[in-house]
Parts: structure tokens; sequence; C-alpha cells
């Protein structure tokens, strides 16, 4: 677009105005325009440039370091994200890895709970947690040596009881 | 190397946040919006305090300047800023409770330190209306082409030509 200088301003005026009116309309312009460079106005103070530049090198300054201070906090978040996501991931993995390592199995046997006589078991099971009790109880006598007899004896004895447990348990 | 070539690159500066450029800017446009500013408060400190205002918005909205007239865009800002300053004004005169003063009569109430002397075409454009007034001011000061003025002010080129003549004319009447 053309500044003020490059316009024609009787063409301009020409289009709204006749040949007569377009004479006057531009001498009014032109005449107005002369008083505007008879009488200009004051010019800012040299103080007050001073200080506008400074102000503005001050406004570039800060908004430099903020910019950065924004690339900066961006950088730290991604890189947050990042390590976050890693952990997450990797725990997932070793989770994974783990489950497919285990190996379920059950320590009664099959034939024990697929049994369909439940008051004989109810019975042997009975029997069974009274002979532990009794074992658990001489095991607590030994370590606090309140047991009459020597170690070694009382030892063998706890074998051979947990031996027949063992074998009446699984024999049924 | 052009004007426009010239400008064009201070401008590119400026949008890369060069100092050197900004100051450039300040140099070649500070007077005449001073006298923009001047011309439409009668007041020198209001006037400082809205060329300071003028450039530091300069500073925050160079990226949004799209290209064409460069004069243009920052008398808009300019006119924006007087404006706002203008509200401002009216607020706090609401606030005082002189409501019955109008927009019009505000520029001959602006106050004026007693050093100031004010010349014979100030005290003429006070006479005029606001708006004529203004856009005398953007005429000389910005040295819009009426094509531009209109586009600025959004209105048909013929009304901005016609008021335009008619407040120039009366202008040069008072001064006679």
């Amino acid at each position: 677009m053309n500044g003020r200088n490059d316009e024609n301003l009787k063409e301009l005026f020409e289009k709204f105005y006749n040949s007569e009116q377009t004479y006057k309309a531009v001498e009014d312009v032109q005449k107005a325009e002369q008083i505007f460079r008879e009488y200009p106005a004051p010019e800012p103070d040299k103080e007050l440039i001073a200080g506008i530049k400074t102000a503005i090198a001050a406004g570039l300054l800060s908004r430099q370091r903020g910019i950065f201070r924004t690339i900066a906090y961006r950088a730290a978040i991604i890189a947050a994200s990042v390590l976050i996501l890693a952990a997450i991931s990797i725990n997932l993995l070793d989770k994974r890895g783990r489950s497919e390592k285990l190996v379920y199995a059950s320590i009664i046997p099959r034939a024990i709970w697929e049994s369909d006589n439940i008051a004989i078991d109810d019975a042997d099971l009975a029997v069974l947690t009274g002979e532990i009790e009794q074992i658990e109880d001489e095991v607590l006598a030994l370590q606090l040596g309140e047991s009459d007899s020597n170690g070694d004896s009382a030892a063998t004895e706890l074998e051979m009881e947990l031996i027949d447990a063992d074998s009446y348990f699984w024999k049924g | 190397m052009t004007e426009n070539d010239d400008l064009a690159r201070i401008i590119t500066g400026c949008k890369n946040g060069d100092n050197e450029c900004f100051s450039q800017v300040v140099d070649m446009y500070a007077s005449r919006c001073y006298g923009y500013f001047y011309r439409l408060t009668s007041n020198k400190s209001v006037s400082d305090e809205l060329l300071s205002i003028l450039f530091v918005k300069l500073v925050e909205k160079i990226g949004s300047y799209k290209g064409g007239s460069f004069e243009s865009w920052l008398f808009r800002i300019a006119s924006n800023i007087f404006h706002d300053y203008l509200r401002i004004k009216q607020r706090q005169r609401k606030l005082l409770d002189e409501r019955k003063k109008q927009l019009e009569l505000e520029t001959t109430v602006f106050k004026r330190s007693d050093s100031e002397k004010i010349d014979n075409l100030q005290v003429q454009l006070s006479k005029l209306d606001a708006d004529t007034r203004e856009l005398i001011m953007l005429r000389f000061y910005s040295q819009m082409s009426f094509k531009e003025l209109a586009k600025t002010r959004s209105e048909p080129i013929g009304t901005t030509l016609s008021k335009l003549h008619r407040g120039l004319k009366k202008l040069r009447e008072l001064m006679e």
C-alpha cells in the first residue's frame, strides 16, 4: 500500500467532487498540512527516548530469559516423563518375566483333596493336628532347655514321632 | 538499498529480538508518535507516558505484524493506546461525578503545567470534534494515505475523505 506521498489527491477527490470542488478540496488539504509544518509539535526529550530504549532492552532481556526458562522447564518435564515411563515399563516387564517363572504346585496331594470320606479325613486331621502341637511343645521345651532328657535322645524321639506322624498321615 | 528494504530489514531484526533494531525504530518514529499524542492530549507528561507505552507494546506485539504498511500498524496501536487512555480518564471522571462533561470537551480540560506554552494550532484543534481531530492527527503524523486511513478506520474512503476535508477546512478557517 502506498503512503501519503505517493497518492494523487486530485485524482482521489475527482471520484467524489466536481472539478471546482476538487480544486478547492486539494487546496484546503495542502494549506492545512502547511499549517502543521509551520506549527511543529514539541519533540520528545532525549531523556525520555533514552529511557524508552533502556526499557526495551530490559524487556528483551527478560523475555529472552523467560524463553530460556520455558525451554528449560519443558526439557525437565520431558526428561522426568521419560524417566517415569521407563521406570513403569521396567517394572511391568520385570513383573511379567517373574510371573512366567512361577510354578504353581499343591503341597497337599490331590488324593486328600479328592477324598469322598470327609468324616475319616476330619478325624485324621484332628489326630495329626494334635501330634503336631505335641511336637511343637517338645521343640519349644528343648529350645528353652526345659526337657528332662538329654538333647540327643530327645531329638531322636522327636524324629521318630515325626516319621510316625508322616507315615500315618500319608497312609490315611 | 531502498528505504522500504531498510525498514523491512529493521523490522525483521525487531522480530528476532534485536535491541539495536528496536532502537532504530524508536529513532525513526518517536518524533511523529509523540506529536500525535501531544496534539491529541495537549499534555507533555501524558504524551511521555503514552509514547513509552507505545514502544513497550511494540516490543510485545512485533510478532503479530504480518507485513503491509508499518506506519499504519504502528499508528493503529498508538490510536488504541490513546483510546484506552481516554477510557481510563473517562472512568476517573465518572468516579469524580463529572458525568455531564462530553468526551469532546475532554482534551481542553487536560491539565497543563504552567511552563508549557500551547501554540495557536493546539488551541484551534481543541475546537474540532474528537473524531475529526484524531483523523487529522493520523493523516498528518502517521503519513498514511486516504486509502490506508479508511482501512484503519473501517469506513469507506469517501467518508474519510469528506470528513478530513471538512475538518481541515474548518481548521484552516480557525487559524486565519
